[in-house]
This record gives C-alpha cells, sequence and structure tokens, in this order.
C-alpha cells in the first residue's frame, strides 16, 4: 500500500500511454480507410456476373415448374427446351464476355395425391466465362414446393406449406388455396396462420361446407407452382 | 512544514500533468474527428466505374431476390422500376435504365432517368451495368398460372454527381 501511494509518476506514464495508443488506433484506422478505400480487386467485378448467372438459372427453374405443374398435359421436356433455350441466350445477354453455360442432373418430380405432397425441379450447373479465364464454377438450382394436409375437422382443415431448405411459406391466402372432394369444390372462406413450435407456420383453411373426406387441397405460391394433396 | 508543503506542491504538479494531458488529447481526438468529417474521399477515375458498377449491381441483384425486378420489367411497371432504384441506389449517383429484347430492341417507351440525361452524353466516368432476367408467371385465373421464358436484358448506366 506504501508503495502504491509512493508511484504517483508510474500512474501518469500508464496513462499517458493508454491515451497515445488511442490516437494511435485512430489515426491507423483512418489511414487504413484512406488506403483501403480504391484497392482494386478484379475478381469482384466477375462475381456480379456469375451472381446473376445463378439467380436467372434458379428462376428459369421455377418457371419450368411453375408451367409443367399448371398444364393439363404437361410436357415432359419442358425443363430441358427451357434449359437448351437459356445455354444460347446467355451468351447473347453476354456478348463478348466468352460465357458458357452447361447443365446436368436435371429432373422434374411432381409427387402429388399424398398427405405430403410436393413439386419439385432442379438441374446442375457449370459456367465458364473464357475472358477472365475462369472455367468450372459449378452450382444447382432447386424450385421446391411442399403441402401437408395435417388434419381436418368440419368445418376446417390445417396443412403446411414449405419451400426449398423446408422454410415455411408466408402470406398465403383464401385466393392460394383449392379445395374440393370427389363430389364438389368448396368455397374458401378464410385462411389464417398460426404458430406451432414443430412445423413453424400452420394454415387453418375455413370452409363454408361440412367437410367430408377424402378430400383434395390444392396450394399455388407467389412464383405459380402448383401442389396437389389429397386427405387422407 | 516545509517538508509537508513541498509534498504538496509536487503532488499538485503531478496533478496538473495528467489534466494537461486529458485535456490535449480531446483537442487531437477532436481534430482527428473534425478532419474526418471534412475530408472528401477523392475520386479515382479508373476506380469510379467498377464502384458503380457494383453499386448498380447490387441494387439490380436486391430487386430481383424480392421479385420484384421481373414484375417491373414484364409487367411494364416504368415507374415503380425508375422509384426502386431512386431509394436503392445513393442520392448522388444518376442513373438511365433501359430494357431491351434479345435483338436489341429498347423496350421501355416511357425514360426511366435519375439526373439529367444530358449529363450522360459528356461524361466520362460512366459505369454501365448489364442484368439479365428469364421470364415472369402470370396468373390468368385463380387456379391457372403461366411462366412466359421471354428473356429481357436491362442496362444501367450509372455516374455519381457533385
Amino acid at each position: 500500500m506504501r508503495k502504491l501511494t509512493r508511484n504517483k509518476r508510474g500512474q501518469f506514464v500508464i496513462i499517458a500511454v493508454l491515451i497515445m495508443a488511442v490516437m494511435i488506433i485512430a489515426l491507423a484506422a483512418l489511414m487504413n480507410r484512406a488506403v483501403t478505400y480504391y484497392t482494386h480487386e478484379p475478381w469482384e467485378e466477375y462475381l456480379t456476373l456469375i451472381g446473376n448467372i445463378e439467380l436467372s438459372s434458379n428462376r428459369l427453374i421455377e418457371l419450368s415448374l411453375t408451367n409443367y405443374t399448371n398444364a393439363a398435359t404437361p410436357d415432359p421436356n419442358i425443363l430441358k427446351n427451357a434449359l437448351d433455350q437459356w445455354q444460347i441466350n446467355l451468351t447473347r445477354i453476354y456478348p463478348g464476355r466468352g460465357v458458357s453455360l452447361n447443365y446436368s442432373n436435371y429432373f422434374i418430380v411432381p409427387d402429388w395425391n399424398k398427405t405430403s405432397s410436393s413439386s419439385k425441379a432442379t438441374a446442375s450447373f457449370t459456367v465458364d466465362i473464357a475472358s477472365i479465364g475462369l472455367s468450372g464454377y459449378k452450382f444447382t438450382a432447386t424450385a421446391f414446393l411442399n403441402l401437408t394436409v395435417l388434419a381436418t375437422s368440419t368445418y376446417q382443415i390445417n396443412v403446411t406449406v414449405k419451400v426449398e431448405d423446408g422454410r415455411p411459406l408466408t402470406n398465403l391466402g383464401k385466393a392460394n388455396f383449392q379445395v374440393s372432394n370427389s363430389s364438389m369444390s368448396f368455397t374458401i372462406m378464410n385462411v389464417t396462420g398460426y404458430y406451432d413450435q414443430r412445423e413453424a407456420l400452420v394454415y387453418t383453411i375455413e370452409c363454408n361446407q361440412t367437410i367430408t373426406t377424402p378430400i383434395t387441397v390444392s396450394v399455388w405460391d407467389p412464383r405459380g407452382i402448383q401442389v396437389m394433396a389429397k386427405y387422407p | 512544514m516545509e517538508r509537508i508543503g513541498g509534498r504538496k506542491a509536487n503532488r499538485n504538479k503531478g496533478q496538473m500533468r495528467i489534466i494537461e494531458v486529458i485535456l490535449a488529447s480531446f483537442i487531437i481526438v477532436f481534430a482527428l474527428s473534425f478532419v474526418n468529417i471534412l475530408a472528401s474521399t477523392p475520386t479515382s477515375p479508373k476506380y469510379e466505374a467498377t464502384e458503380l458498377e457494383k453499386v448498380g449491381y447490387n441494387a439490380l441483384h436486391d430487386l430481383d431476390d424480392q421479385g420484384l425486378l421481373a414484375r417491373f420489367v414484364y409487367n411494364q411497371e416504368w415507374e415503380n422500376l425508375t422509384s426502386a432504384l431512386r431509394v436503392l441506389l445513393p442520392v448522388n449517383v444518376y442513373f438511365n435504365a433501359t430494357v431491351y429484347d434479345l435483338n436489341g430492341n429498347a423496350l421501355n417507351n416511357a425514360p426511366m432517368f435519375y439526373g439529367d440525361p444530358a449529363t450522360f452524353a459528356g461524361f466520362k466516368n460512366i459505369a454501365s451495368v448489364t442484368y439479365g432476367l428469364v421470364g415472369y408467371p402470370t396468373k390468368f385465373n385463380a387456379t391457372y398460372y403461366e411462366a412466359t421464358y421471354v428473356p429481357r436484358i436491362l442496362t444501367l448506366q450509372l455516374l455519381r454527381g457533385s
């Protein structure tokens, strides 16, 4: 204790060093910002191009699945035809960049008329960009929609609607659903969603007539992809 | 008594040093932050276009990711597209957007720009972003959607105003 009270100069040195350290850090941050503001990284320019190709390829898969699930007689080659067109058109969208797109492992699978039904389309892509010597950039585009009928009561049906990675689809209304059985189509009065610990989001479809099973429930998501499920 | 007085004087001297240092550091920190506020980052003609391309691409990618870009382009909502770009791009960035089909025909009958269009003619550091779109689903009735595969090319010219 005695030593502490004697060493007052030491305290001054510590405070001075701390303040100088703060000033040096502040100066270093300022200098770093000035130096790195215009650091040129050429690969960044091509990230934007690859990002656009990835997102557009994903949209293409979604469009193909929309057309496939809405057609009265679906064309089994719908995805392949769209992919072939996209392959050609991509070089017209980015002329002079040497963009080349190859696809593989593509399929469309509508797994309908079950309690848990789904529509799925997927394709794997490989992108080459000759202008920067990039080759073999791989990515997979998938479009997916699942409809599961959980339970029915006199006037209500509980369902879950999930998209890619099992994420629940939000903001669905009565315009997105259709309910019918072998003899009639039910008028949907209201669709409400509530939080469920297991399913995250459960929609309750309220009809104006007594629901007699077996029923068929259809859903269209905002992308226009359709799924049809049967219960039980 | 003299000894006690000397000690007191020394102690006061030490305290004053600390106060001086604190005051001096406050002045330095204040000066640094003042300089930081006033400092205008110099524009580099070489990298300015690259920076603007990134800004423009990010804006288009954000719109596309939310499904808005395709809606604006395929439903010909040119005013909405202009407003969305004005919201997403920094205030001092002027733009001129045009939508083309694959044959190079401009499709937007209404011009989509922010800033004086004449500026784009005489300015050197103009950044240009090309963004491809594949198509858009249309709802015909409650139970029928049809998606049209009609690629569109959106070009966005950007320049930074003063």
